[in-house]
């Protein structure tokens, strides 16, 4: 049971983090390998509301969702805006570098140490123990619920949302998009605002769940498989790689060796990649692009 | 007579800084009027279609002389979906509508122009009144459609951006002569319902002097002659090497045959689709 558990919350994790990746790629064919840091500096944006609203939880947290938003199509604006046109590689090559500047900064303001938004924010984090004896603390519980809600209202929105339509439209053929009036740099920012919406979600999370440090993008970066398992253009793929990751991790650690953890989700890509390089439910010309 | 809806003036368009594919074309659409533009491939046809649209920008191409005007305002070099907003919209030759899109969300996905509540279900009835067969496909996704009804999806959206002018490239290319015959009727229906001007590329001349009301013929990037559907029609060069009709002998039964040992042998070797 209890492993159950551990599957479930860690495979919500990686899809909440994953569907970042998928929807930037989606729209603009661009791997944002700044994700991490801008999930990272989500957390950390918690700290900085927390002593900036002192008595009120829940308004901090609300401040740092809507300044992570924010961070996202600001992002896209001074940064991602300049590079559309560019080759894809080089616009690759700057959300490179915008997580080492990230990661930079959140270093120099906050330094390297580890780092407790639960009790900056005053708020507990009790552990409920389910039926069958596992145990799930109670920040867990609600990253869970909020993968879930965050995976509907995606998946409304990409499918019946106008927008939405649109950014599906914009990722198919911009040119085409543009000429039937829709704003690219919109729905590009629109992109990077969610995307960057659902990464600091499940930094925030995490870090209320237990603690963050300089370290957190390591987990973006075992996520990173779960997208590429499922599909990099599928937010289904998403989710159901995220699923296989975790499962896979979680049993070998339990089953095999505790030091598996951070090798497993690329054990499983690397076979992956061998098996079907597109993923599993991936277009299959998408590869070349990449 | 007014200035015309669309001036085009002398323009000249520069691929990647060095290479120029077209050179001094003047043109103008005037409102409500359907206007062709004629020529070979590589005659600069396509690119004078997407120096009006804004395609170019992308395409590392710019108009470096020369003006493009609708209504009063100057469109050289504004990104495509500015010039979408002020009514002047394109339908591409290739990948010219949205391929994992249902017909449906083809349609939803425009921006519509200028809009008030219930525009834009006003515009879809319209539309489906026009082409009723994409009424029956909604909920085909776009990639899955035949060559005519990809031609009539790609109309449908273009006209979901409610434009004042209507730019086509290549209405008939790659469709059968019955399918253009009837897009020809289509197009003349929305012309006078909507009485929005069309500005259709074609290598086709018999296509485009049949439906235009004035055409231009292109070649190698300059504009080498124009005038209105009658002029064309019966102007010598172009009877030869656009429409086929040569002045050969008539025999008996009336119909002209004509050897190839007549047919003037132009500049360069071309094929005509006519």
């Amino acid at each position: 049971m209890q492993l159950l558990i551990n599957i479930i919350v860690l495979a919500s994790i990686y899809a909440l983090i994953a569907c970042g990746y998928v929807l930037i790629y989606r729209v603009s064919r661009v791997l944002n390998l700044a994700h991490g840091e801008l999930m990272m500096f989500g957390a950390y944006l918690v700290l900085a509301c927390a002593s900036l609203f002192a008595g009120h939880p829940i308004m901090a947290l609300c401040a740092a969702v809507v300044l992570s938003v924010v961070t996202g199509a600001l992002v896209y604006v001074f940064l991602m805006r300049k590079m559309t046109g560019e080759m894809v590689l080089a616009a690759i090559l700057t959300t490179v570098a915008l997580g080492i500047l990230v990661r930079g900064v959140i270093v120099l303001v906050w330094s390297s140490q580890q780092q407790y938004p639960a009790q900056a924010l005053g708020i507990s984090n009790p552990t409920f123990t389910l039926p069958g004896d596992g145990h799930i603390s109670f920040w867990s519980l609600v990253l869970v619920l909020t993968n879930l809600a965050a995976y509907g209202a995606l998946f409304g929105f990409l499918r019946f949302g106008r927008w939405g339509m649109r950014m599906r439209a914009a990722g198919q053929n911009p040119l085409l998009a543009a000429q039937r009036g829709i704003n690219l740099h919109g729905v590009y920012a629109l992109a990077w605002s969610l995307s960057t919406l659902t990464g600091a979600l499940a930094g925030i999370l995490m870090a209320l769940d237990s603690g963050v440090t300089g370290s957190m993008p390591v987990i973006a970066l075992k996520a990173f498989p779960a997208a590429l398992v499922g599909g990099l253009d599928s937010l289904g793929g998403a989710l159901l790689g995220a699923l296989i990751i975790a499962g896979a991790e979680v049993l070998l650690i339990y089953y095999v060796d505790p030091l598996l953890s951070d090798v497993v989700p690329f054990l499983v890509l690397v076979a992956m990649l061998i098996v079907r390089p597109w993923g599993l439910f991936g277009t299959r010309e998408e590869l070349d692009r990449v | 007579m007014n200035a015309p809806l669309l001036q085009v003036e002398k323009i000249e368009v520069v691929y990647k800084r060095v290479i120029t594919a077209v050179q001094g074309v003047t043109l103008a659409v005037p409102d409500g009027q359907i206007v062709a533009l004629l020529g070979t491939n590589g005659a600069g046809k396509s690119t004078t279609l997407r120096a009006i649209s804004g395609f170019l920008g992308l395409d590392d191409a710019k108009v470096t002389e020369g003006s493009i005007t609708f209504e009063g305002t100057s469109l050289q070099n504004r990104p495509p979906h500015e010039i979408a907003g002020h009514g002047v919209v394109l339908v591409p030759e290739r990948e010219k509508v949205f391929p994992n899109l249902t017909v449906a969300e083809n349609l939803a996905a425009p921006v519509v122009r200028a809009s008030k509540a219930g525009d834009r279900r006003q515009q879809e009835e319209r539309i489906y009144h026009f082409f009723p067969r994409l009424a029956d496909l909604r909920d085909r996704t776009g990639g899955l459609l035949s060559g005519g009804e990809r031609q009539m999806l790609a109309i449908a959206s273009a006209l979901m951006c409610r434009p004042k002018l209507l730019l086509i490239d290549e209405l008939s290319l790659g469709l059968a002569p019955v399918v253009v015959g009837d897009l020809i009727r289509r197009l003349a229906a929305i012309r006078d319902d909507l009485g929005i001007a069309i500005l259709l590329v074609e290598q086709s001349a018999a296509v485009a002097l049949e439906i235009a009301d004035y055409a231009y013929v292109m070649e190698n990037g300059r504009v080498v002659l124009d005038g209105d559907r009658e002029r064309l029609r019966s102007h010598k060069d172009v009877q030869e090497f656009y429409l086929g009709q040569g002045n050969g002998v008539g025999n008996s039964d009336g119909a002209v045959r004509r050897s190839y040992r007549d047919v003037k042998q132009y500049r360069r070797s071309r094929r005509w689709y006519g």
